[in-house]
């Protein structure tokens, strides 16, 4: 049995600044990560260098395109397209903002409400996202139908009055109109704002409540200074989640808005797929990107939260 | 409140009910201020339940209208019940090969991003190397972008290539976006992992291979499962992506966006009710399987 | 080299000029230290001490910087842990949560290539009294089970050593009182070296046959529990084990196998062969239980015990056996006293004028330590 291996075999010295027990071989994790990250080099940054590429070219289909720094391509798509980047930014927005007002109840009554029921709220709150979601949107189109059942309420209860005033419908009409758009927008990313708000507060020690209504605090302050401070993390992830996917959401401005509730992903669909525009659609989806980089990080740099990057 | 509290002589029913904790005026509220202080009470549970109607009222509407005899091309409004659809759910064109051109682009992109994904997982869970940061940011972004410029930059790339567009070009785009989401999923159950559990193994002689088959794959087989099944379900359920990178190949939301410009025949409604209905089952299944081995052991 | 001449017994330990570091910080000084086959070997410190990264050293789960570790004469430093004649009982049990308790201790023979593990599984698990538990998993038993489980699964394999990591840290005390005992018993009936690392020194006077308590990465003492506790060599240890009152001493003499000293006036002696210090600085060390505390105006002439008159009652608890004083002397220091209680003298109250006295073969001798005299009065 002696001298079975030699001494100080594998790592040797060991001098460096170890602090995990010491994995044979330093090229173990790059082993493990290259496929994976080559794959996302290859298919993602590199696409997104090859558009910014291509949003500087002029040319056309037949007489092919050429790398010409063509600057003005960004400046025309502005000039023309500026409505539509204004609607997606608006649109996400309202429906953040209608996530958050309808989702933090949400998430607080399966938190701390639901008791045994909270596995079930949970499953029907995932569930709906197994039918798929195309299907789902246009059942919205049944639902907002005119002189569909909630289309009549709205009327008698003059809701369309109130948002006709402020430029959110037209007429008795609610399909095809920026509120429907926003609806299905608020919808489809409702479960993206829930979930996040309710791991972080599911995380919450219910003690803290007992702490805070000892030390004189009633229900109201409670929520003001415990539980909302608490779940500010889930809040910041949640309308990140949600606000990002939805500015960039083109199925719900085509099939329940109209013609003038366009919003950017619109036009860089049809730029790309029908007039076949690649310049364009690159420009424009480059422009979109920027704008949602540049919001989110003031976003985060206000919520002061980075840690969820 | 010291009023109420001292003793009124003929009181043991007051005393009843604050032993109950019911504040001392209760019983003397009336019927409509009783009711006000309940919706009070349980307003939050009240508005979470209005806002799960509000999430599952499409999937219902899209039940029910799976059960509709449309007049016309569009299965918009009501116009009278029929089993036609449910009878007979492959019987528009295209819409059976749609569902098998996902099933198998979803099988097939899952096993790929699980697989690299769960390594990439590993080597961040497990290791520490030089180029920790610049690989979270690059797992992070394809998360934090729009789907559309992800969709339009990919179809710009296979252009500028030549590549033609079609099965393998949707293939490479979903294993593409599956991939932060597998990694998400498996580290967070690769850190929550003590590490002590691996020195233990090879404490017991097992050697680094057989550590990592009998402990650590075991271990994070949870994380991993939970990484495969949102992949698949984000495969089988992309549109915007596929919609600029598929050429005249079509899965089922291909089918569905252009139903909606063609006409929506019903069996669209029952493919997707019976989706949730499969899902459902499954989910009931695991539990159920879960609760009774819980029981067994116990 | 020579490991062959060190061979021993199958179950020796033995560390030679053993150290650890963390880049620039030296978590482990170079140690020698021997353990020998079939003894129960505590090492006893505070947390960051080194003691723990000793063990994973030994168990082949932490390289070392330097030296070499021996298992039974054989040189195993450059073996992985799963070719190491060892096995651990970790901190927190590290059970492997997927498995249940049975496949938990059949899982280092199955590694061994053992088929028929049903048999000795059984064995075991009735050792740890946990025969009715095989098909649970872990996470369904009690902190106790868990604990017998990880002791079980490292015993099963028969290692030459089994090393134990703090592995009564995460129970309560009284479960803790029990394991202790049913370690040494299991400990006595397998009849394996044991390697017990705890910062508990009751834990480890209750259980160990030697402990080694170490400070800083070193290893200041090593002896049986009677001996590090009757003659502790270091300010560390004596405050470490128990509490010690510490008297600075300056030598004027000897006499007949004695010390003579001065103590801030007071004449002393102190054996010369209880002296770990050389010079005329003495610290003189003196465990409260062995000082006999009497009312000042009740004091007889005590021969030629140590002696101290004009002390002053500051504080007297009550603590059921005994009776705990602290008593300020003259020159301000204060020193605590344990009194049994068998016949309570009643003007031992706070104010009270008291002299001390003690037998002087109690005492201790201890090298003057600059650095940490301060720390060490205060007890």
């Amino acid at each position: 049995m002696n001298a079975l291996a030699p001494t100080g075999g594998g790592g040797g010295g060991g001098t460096d600044d170890l602090k995990e027990p010491p994995k044979r071989g330093r090229w173990v994790p790059y082993a493990l990560l290259a496929p994976g990250m080559i794959w996302l080099v290859v298919f993602f940054l590199i696409p997104m260098l090859v558009q910014g590429g291509t949003s500087l070219q002029t040319g056309g289909l037949e007489k092919g395109y050429e790398f010409t720094w063509h600057f003005s391509t960004y400046w025309d798509a502005l000039q023309t397209y500026y409505p539509q980047f204004l609607r997606s930014f608006g649109y996400a927005a309202a429906a953040t903002v209608m996530c958050l007002v309808i989702g933090y109840p949400l998430a607080y009554a399966i938190a701390f409400k639901a008791g045994k029921w909270r596995g079930l709220w949970l499953v029907l709150v995932i569930a709906p996202f197994f039918t798929s979601f195309l299907v789902r949107t246009l059942a919205w189109k049944t639902i907002l139908a005119d002189n569909g059942i909630v289309v009549d309420v709205l009327n008698t209860l003059h809701f369309t009055d109130v948002t006709a005033l402020l430029g959110l419908t037209e007429g008795d009409r609610v399909l095809a109109t920026p509120l429907a758009v926003i609806c299905g927008l608020t919808y489809n990313f409702l479960p993206f704002m829930v979930l996040p708000l309710y791991a972080s507060l599911e995380r919450i020690d219910p003690r803290l409540h007992e702490a805070a209504n000892d030390l004189y605090a009633d229900p109201k302050t409670t929520f003001r200074k415990v539980t909302f401070p608490l779940s500010l993390p889930g809040v910041v992830s949640g309308t990140l989640l949600t606000f990002i996917p939805a500015s960039g959401d083109y199925v719900n401005a085509a099939w329940l808005g109209s013609p003038d509730t366009g919003m950017a992903g619109n036009v860089i669909q049809t730029q790309f797929l029908r007039v076949l525009d690649y310049p364009t659609a690159a420009a424009l989806s480059f422009i979109l990107m920027l704008l949602i980089v540049l919001m989110v990080s003031a976003y985060i740099r206000k919520a002061g939260t980075e840690e969820l990057v | 409140m010291t009023a109420t509290l001292t003793p009124q002589t003929g009181g043991s029913h007051a005393g009843g009910s604050h032993r109950r904790a019911t504040p001392p005026a209760a019983h003397q509220l009336s019927a409509p201020a009783r009711a006000l202080r309940w919706l009070r009470r349980n307003v939050v549970t009240l508005f979470g339940i209005l806002a799960l109607a509000y999430m599952t009222l499409p999937n219902l509407v899209v039940l029910l209208f799976s059960f509709n005899d449309p007049n016309g091309k569009f299965n918009y409004t009501w116009n009278g019940f029929t089993l036609d659809a449910w009878k007979d759910p492959f019987g528009v064109a295209g819409i059976k090969d749609s569902l098998i051109t996902s099933l198998e682009i979803a099988f097939l992109s899952t096993l790929f991003a699980t697989v690299l994904g769960t390594a990439v997982a590993f080597a961040l869970g497990r290791y520490r190397f030089r180029g920790r940061g610049l690989t979270n940011t690059l797992l992070f972004v394809p998360m934090s972008m729009p789907e559309v410029v992800m969709g339009a930059s990919l179809g710009t790339l296979f252009l500028n290539m030549r590549i033609s567009f079609g099965f393998w070009t949707i293939l490479i785009a979903h294993v593409m976006f599956c991939l932060s989401f597998v990694v998400v999923a498996v580290k967070a159950r690769v850190l929550g992992m003590d590490p002590k559990l691996e020195e233990a193994a090879q404490d017991l002689y097992a050697s680094p291979t057989q550590t990592f088959l009998r402990v650590t794959l075991p271990i994070a087989a949870p994380g991993i499962g939970a990484g495969a099944l949102l992949a698949f379900s984000l495969s089988f359920d992309d549109f915007v992506i596929t919609n600029f990178n598929s050429g005249d190949t079509v899965t089922f939301p291909m089918f569905v966006w252009g139903a909606a410009q063609r006409g929506t025949p019903p069996q669209i409604n029952v493919i997707g009710s019976a989706m949730f209905f499969i899902a459902i089952a499954v989910v009931i299944v695991g539990q159920v399987r879960t609760n009774r081995r819980k029981q067994k052991a116990s | 080299m020579s490991e062959q001449q060190r061979a021993g017994a199958s179950g020796d330990v033995n560390l030679v000029g053993l150290s650890k570091s963390f880049g620039s910080n030296t978590v482990v000084q170079p140690t020698d230290l021997t353990i020998p086959a079939g003894s129960f070997f505590a090492v006893l410190g505070a947390s960051g001490c080194g003691k723990t990264t000793t063990l994973r050293m030994i168990a082949g789960l932490e390289e070392p910087t330097t030296g070499q570790v021996l298992i039974g004469g054989q040189d195993v430093t450059g073996l992985p842990p799963y070719k190491r004649p060892v096995n651990t009982v970790f901190q927190n049990y590290a059970l492997f949560p997927h498995l249940s308790v049975a496949e938990n201790v059949a899982f280092g023979l199955r590694r061994k290539g053992r088929k028929d593990v049903d048999g000795p599984v059984k064995e075991m698990l009735e050792l740890v009294e946990l025969g009715h538990l095989g098909g649970r998993k872990p996470a369904q038993l009690s902190g106790g089970q868990q604990q017998r489980v990880a002791v079980a699964r490292a015993l099963i394999n028969h290692p030459q050593v089994l090393l134990l990591d703090e592995p009564l840290g995460a129970l309560d005390l009284k479960l803790r009182r029990q394991m202790q005992l049913e370690l040494k018993r299991i400990q006595t009936e397998v009849g394996i070296t044991f390697v017990h690392v705890t910062h508990d020194q009751e834990e480890a006077m209750t259980m160990a046959d030697t402990i080694a308590v170490m400070n800083g990465g070193v290893v200041e003492q090593l002896g049986s529990p009677a001996d590090l506790y009757e003659s502790p060599r270091t300010k560390f240890v004596a405050n470490f084990l128990g509490q010690s009152n510490l008297l600075d001493t300056r030598i004027t003499g000897t006499s007949g196998g004695y010390l003579l000293m001065d103590v801030h006036g007071t004449r002393m002696a102190l054996p010369v062969d209880r002296t770990a210090a050389q010079g005329d600085q003495v610290v003189m060390g003196i465990r409260p239980e062995k000082i006999a505390i009497q009312h000042a105006s009740a004091a007889d002439s005590n021969g030629n015990r140590n002696r101290i008159d004009g002390g002053v009652i500051v504080d007297s608890s009550f603590i059921g056996v005994s009776t705990q004083y602290t008593v300020r002397m003259p020159w301000a220091q204060e020193i605590t006293v344990f009194e049994q209680n068998m016949e309570r003298d009643h003007r031992l109250v706070p104010g009270a004028p008291v002299v001390l006295h003690w037998n002087p073969d109690h005492g201790f001798g201890l090298a003057p330590e600059p650095a940490t005299a301060s720390a060490a009065v205060k007890a």
